[in-house]
C-alpha cells in the first residue's frame, strides 16, 4: 500500500474542520491552516443552530475532541497560505505563521489578560465590545491557548503579561516562520464574510448604533457574548422591546450581492425567537421581499409565523434613520399587499446582512477560477483541489457538513491515486 | 368562485412600454425600494412598485385616471437604489408616453412623433408647408442688402401661420388634459375639492420648481428644466411685447431696432437659458447613462427639437448682425421650421407633459392625497 499521503485543509471552519477529521479518520496524514487564532469561524460564533435551535458547541466539541484524539493531524493557526505550485499528489505549499507569543505551556489561567493594558476592539463580537491584547476568543475554544495580539501589544516595553506568566508560556520574541510542505490534495475551505453594512448607505452605512447585523445578534445573545446573553441594544444597554429585522440587507441587489444569502431568512425568524423567549413582551417585525425557506425550513416558518408578536411583512426597507436624542430607529418600508408607504420607529434594527465569500476580497494563491461574486468555481479547479461549503455558495452549516463529508471522500480518492 | 379577479392582461400595451425605452420592466420583483426611496410619492397607495406591477402584467386600464405616473418628476432615485436594474423611472416614463397617446387626437400626428421610421415627417411636413406658403406670399428667397428676416417672414405671415398651429397644439392638450381629469376622478371617486386652491399651488410649484428640488440623484435636473423652463417663458413675453407694439401700439415692429430693448433682453435671456438648459439636459443624461441609461427616443426627439429652436434662433439673430444672408435666410427658416413642429407636436411630443403632469399635481392637491 502507498504511503499515507497527506492532505491540507486550507481554513479551520465547521466545513473545514469536518473536511479534515473525516479524511484523517480513514487514514490520511491532514494539516489544518487557519489565518485565525482559534478554530471553529463562524460557527462558533453563532448562539443557536436553525431549525433545532441547539447550540453550536455541541457539534464543535465533538469536531474538537476528534482531533485532540487524532495524531494524524496538525494544526496551524495563524497561518496564512503563501503559495500553491504542483499538482495532485504533489502540491508543495509555502504557509506563513505568525507569531501567537504564547506557547503550549499556557493553561488558559487569564493572568495575563488581567495584567494587559491594552485595550481593542473584540473581532470576535464584532466589535460590540472590547478585549484585552492578551486573550482567547471564547471560553471553549480550541486551541486553548492564549494568543497576544501583535498589531495591538505594545511588546517588550510593557512585558507585564511575561511577569505574571506563572508558567513561562509568553514569548514575545517569536518570530514569524515559514513552513513548506508537500501535500497530495487540498481542499479549501475559507468560508464567508458577512457583508460590509456600511457600504448600505440607506440603510444607514453602519453608521447607527442600534442598527446591528444578524451576526452581531449572535453573539448578543451568545452566553460567551459582550453581554453574556442578554440582549441590550449597543447605544444604550436598554432591552429592546420593539425591534425590526430587514432582509436582503445587501443580497439579491446588484448593486451590492446579486444572489439570494440563503440562509438569512431563516437567520432572522431564529433571532425572533431569541427574543420573543427573552422578553415575552416584545414585538418583532420582519420586512422582506420573499421569504425564503427552502425544504422543510418551511414548518420553522410556520412556527415563527404563528406567534402573535411576530409580524412579517412583504417589503424592502430602503430608508433607515437615527433618532439621535432616543438613539431610536426609523425605518421607512412600503407595505406591499396594503400598498402603504409607513414610517416606524424601533428600539433597534436587526440587519439580514448576507454572505460574502471569503475569496470576494482575499483570493487564495494559486490558478483558482472564482465568479465575479468571488466565489470558487469548483468544476474549474485542478484535479486534486476541492472547495467546500460557503466558497462555492452561501449555504447553511448542515449543508457545509454534507457537502464537507462528501468532499472528504473525494479527497481521500485524490490523495490515494 | 365568486370573488375570482381576472386578470385580462393587454399584451400589446407590454409590447409599447417595453419599445418605449421600458425595456427593464420585466426585472422587477416587485421589492418595493422604489418607493421608499421616490422623494415625490404620496404615502398612501405611492408609486413607482404598483405601477411596475402593473405594466408587467399588462393591466392598461389601470392605467386610465392614473395621476401617479405623471407626479414622477423622472428623478431616477428608483433606479439608482433599484436591486435589479428594473428601472423604474425610465418604465414611468415609456408609461407616459403610452398615456400621451392615449388621450391625444388625431392618431397621425401621435405616430409621427412615436415612429423612428416617420421622424423625417416631423421636419419634413412644417418645411414643405412653410415653403409652400412663403412661396405663395412671393418672399421665400434670400433677399439682397441688410438681413431683415421680416422682408422673408412678416410679422403678420408669422402670426397669421404659428398663432393657428399654437392654439392647435394647445387645444388638443387642453382636450386631452380634460378627458385625464375625468378619468382621473372617476377612478379615483373624488367628485368634489378646491379646484381654485388647487391650481393656485400647483402654478405655484411649478413656478418654484418645488418637485425638482427633492430629487437626490438627478439634483442637477432642477438647474437645466428651470432654465429651459424660464427660457420659453421669457421668449413668450418677447413675443408678447411684439404683439403689444405692432398690433396694439400699431408701433413699428420692435425686433428690428436696437439691442437694449425690452424685447431684445428677454428674447435673449429665453435663448440663452433654452440653450444652456437644454445643454445640460443633455450632458446629464450622459453622466448618468451608466446607471440609468441614456434615455429614449421620445426624450431625445424633444431635447433635440428645443436644442436647435434655441441655437438657430440664436445663430439666426447672430448672422443677421453680421449680414450674412446666404446663411442667415436658411438659418432663420430652420428656426422657423422647428418652432412649428414644437407647436405642432406639442400635445403628441414629450412636451405634453406640461399638461398632464400639471393636471396630475393639480388633481393630487384637488383629491387632498398630497400631505406634505
Amino acid at each position: 500500500m502507498a504511503d499515507k499521503k497527506k492532505v491540507l485543509v486550507i481554513g479551520g471552519g465547521f466545513s473545514g474542520l469536518t473536511a479534515a477529521v473525516e479524511t484523517a479518520e480513514a487514514g490520511s496524514d491532514v494539516v489544518i491552516v487557519e489565518k485565525t487564532a482559534f478554530l471553529g469561524g463562524r460557527v462558533a460564533q453563532l448562539n443557536k443552530y436553525f431549525p433545532k435551535l441547539c447550540p453550536p458547541n455541541c457539534g464543535l466539541e465533538i469536531n474538537f475532541k476528534r482531533i485532540k484524539n487524532n495524531a494524524d493531524i496538525t494544526i496551524y493557526t495563524l497561518a496564512e497560505v503563501e503559495s500553491i505550485s504542483g499538482q495532485e499528489g504533489n502540491f508543495n505549499v509555502t504557509v506563513k505563521l505568525h507569531p501567537r507569543f504564547v506557547n503550549d505551556k499556557c493553561t488558559a489561567c487569564n493572568a495575563c489578560n488581567e495584567v494587559c493594558p491594552v485595550e481593542m476592539p473584540n473581532e470576535f463580537n464584532y466589535g460590540l465590545d472590547k478585549t484585552k491584547a492578551a486573550y482567547i476568543n471564547h471560553n471553549q475554544t480550541f486551541p486553548f491557548t492564549y494568543v497576544i495580539d501583535g498589531k495591538h501589544c505594545k511588546g517588550k516595553a510593557c512585558a507585564k503579561c511575561v511577569e505574571v506568566c506563572k508558567y513561562d508560556a509568553i514569548d514575545l520574541d517569536m518570530k514569524p516562520e515559514t513552513v513548506s510542505l508537500n501535500v497530495a490534495a487540498i481542499v479549501l475551505a475559507t468560508g464567508w464574510e458577512s457583508y460590509d453594512i456600511s457600504k448600505l448607505d440607506n440603510l444607514g452605512g453602519g453608521r447607527i448604533k442600534n442598527v446591528i447585523t444578524n451576526m452581531q445578534m449572535e453573539r448578543l445573545a451568545s452566553q460567551n457574548g459582550p453581554t453574556g446573553g442578554k440582549i441590550l441594544r449597543p447605544s444604550d444597554g436598554k432591552e429592546p422591546k420593539n425591534i425590526a429585522f430587514v432582509q436582503c440587507a445587501g443580497s439579491r441587489d446588484e448593486n451590492h450581492l446579486p444572489y439570494c444569502s440563503y440562509i438569512c431568512c431563516m437567520a432572522s425568524l431564529k433571532q425572533a425567537t431569541y427574543l420573543r423567549e427573552q422578553y415575552p413582551d416584545s414585538k418583532v417585525s420582519i420586512f422582506y421581499i420573499d421569504m425564503r425557506t427552502p425544504g422543510r425550513y418551511e414548518q420553522f416558518y410556520w412556527k415563527v409565523k404563528d406567534d402573535p408578536g411576530v409580524t412579517l411583512t412583504k417589503g424592502k426597507v430602503a430608508k433607515i434613520t437615527e433618532d439621535t436624542k432616543t438613539g431610536d430607529v426609523e425605518l421607512v418600508v412600503e407595505d406591499v399587499l396594503a400598498n402603504n408607504r409607513i414610517t416606524e420607529k424601533y428600539d433597534m434594527v436587526v440587519l439580514a446582512a448576507g454572505m460574502v465569500p471569503s475569496t470576494k476580497d482575499s483570493k487564495i494563491p494559486g490558478e483558482i477560477s472564482y465568479t465575479h461574486e468571488g466565489f470558487v468555481v469548483p468544476a474549474f479547479l485542478k484535479k486534486g483541489m476541492f472547495a467546500v461549503g460557503s466558497l462555492k455558495s452561501p449555504v447553511d452549516v448542515a449543508r457545509s457538513v454534507q457537502d464537507a463529508t462528501g468532499v472528504a471522500i473525494k479527497t481521500i480518492q485524490s490523495s490515494r491515486r | 368562485m365568486a370573488d375570482a379577479t381576472v386578470v385580462k392582461p393587454d399584451l400589446d400595451f407590454v409590447k409599447g412600454v417595453i419599445a418605449a425605452g421600458g425595456e427593464s420592466l420585466k426585472k422587477c420583483y416587485q421589492c418595493a425600494t422604489c418607493t421608499v426611496v421616490c422623494n415625490v410619492t404620496p404615502d398612501k397607495n405611492p408609486f413607482p412598485r404598483k405601477e411596475m406591477l402593473w405594466a408587467q402584467w399588462g393591466l392598461k386600464e389601470k392605467f386610465q385616471g392614473n395621476p401617479d405616473v405623471w407626479l414622477c418628476h423622472q428623478c431616477n432615485d428608483c433606479t439608482a437604489y433599484c436591486p435589479r436594474g428594473a428601472k423604474p423611472g425610465e418604465v414611468l416614463g415609456a408609461i407616459r408616453k403610452q398615456t400621451i397617446k392615449q388621450y391625444s387626437a388625431p392618431g397621425a400626428l401621435v405616430d409621427i412623433v412615436n415612429k423612428k421610421a416617420l421622424m423625417p415627417l416631423i421636419f419634413i411636413i412644417p418645411a414643405v408647408l412653410l415653403a409652400v406658403l412663403l412661396s405663395a406670399a412671393g418672399t421665400f428667397k434670400i433677399h439682397e442688402g441688410d438681413v431683415i428676416f421680416s422682408k422673408f417672414a412678416s410679422t403678420h405671415f408669422l402670426q397669421f401661420v404659428f398663432t393657428p398651429v399654437l392654439l392647435f397644439g394647445i387645444a388638443v392638450g387642453v382636450m386631452g388634459m380634460r378627458k385625464f381629469w375625468a378619468d382621473m376622478k372617476q377612478t379615483n371617486k373624488v367628485y368634489s375639492g378646491d379646484l381654485m386652491a388647487s391650481v393656485t399651488a400647483t402654478l405655484k410649484d411649478i413656478a418654484g420648481h418645488k418637485k425638482f428640488k427633492e430629487c437626490d440623484v438627478s439634483a442637477d435636473r432642477f438647474t437645466s428644466h428651470f432654465l429651459v423652463f424660464y427660457g420659453f417663458v421669457a421668449a413668450a413675453i418677447a413675443t408678447a411685447i411684439g404683439v403689444l407694439y405692432i398690433d396694439i401700439l400699431g408701433l413699428e415692429s420692435p425686433f428690428r431696432i436696437g439691442y437694449g430693448t425690452p424685447v431684445k433682453i428677454f428674447g435673449n435671456i429665453g435663448a440663452i437659458g433654452i440653450i444652456v438648459g437644454v445643454i445640460l439636459m443633455m450632458s446629464n443624461r450622459f453622466k448618468n447613462a451608466e446607471k440609468l441609461g441614456v434615455g429614449s427616443y421620445f426624450d431625445w426627439l424633444l431635447l433635440s427639437i428645443i436644442a436647435i429652436v434655441g441655437i438657430s434662433g440664436f445663430l439666426a439673430q447672430l448672422l443677421r448682425m453680421v449680414s450674412v444672408a446666404p446663411i442667415a435666410y436658411p438659418v432663420y427658416f430652420i428656426h422657423l421650421v422647428f418652432v412649428f413642429s414644437l407647436f405642432l407636436y406639442l400635445p403628441f411630443s414629450k412636451l405634453a407633459h406640461m399638461f398632464y403632469r400639471g393636471a396630475a399635481i393639480c388633481f393630487n392637491k384637488y383629491s387632498g392625497r398630497e400631505v406634505k
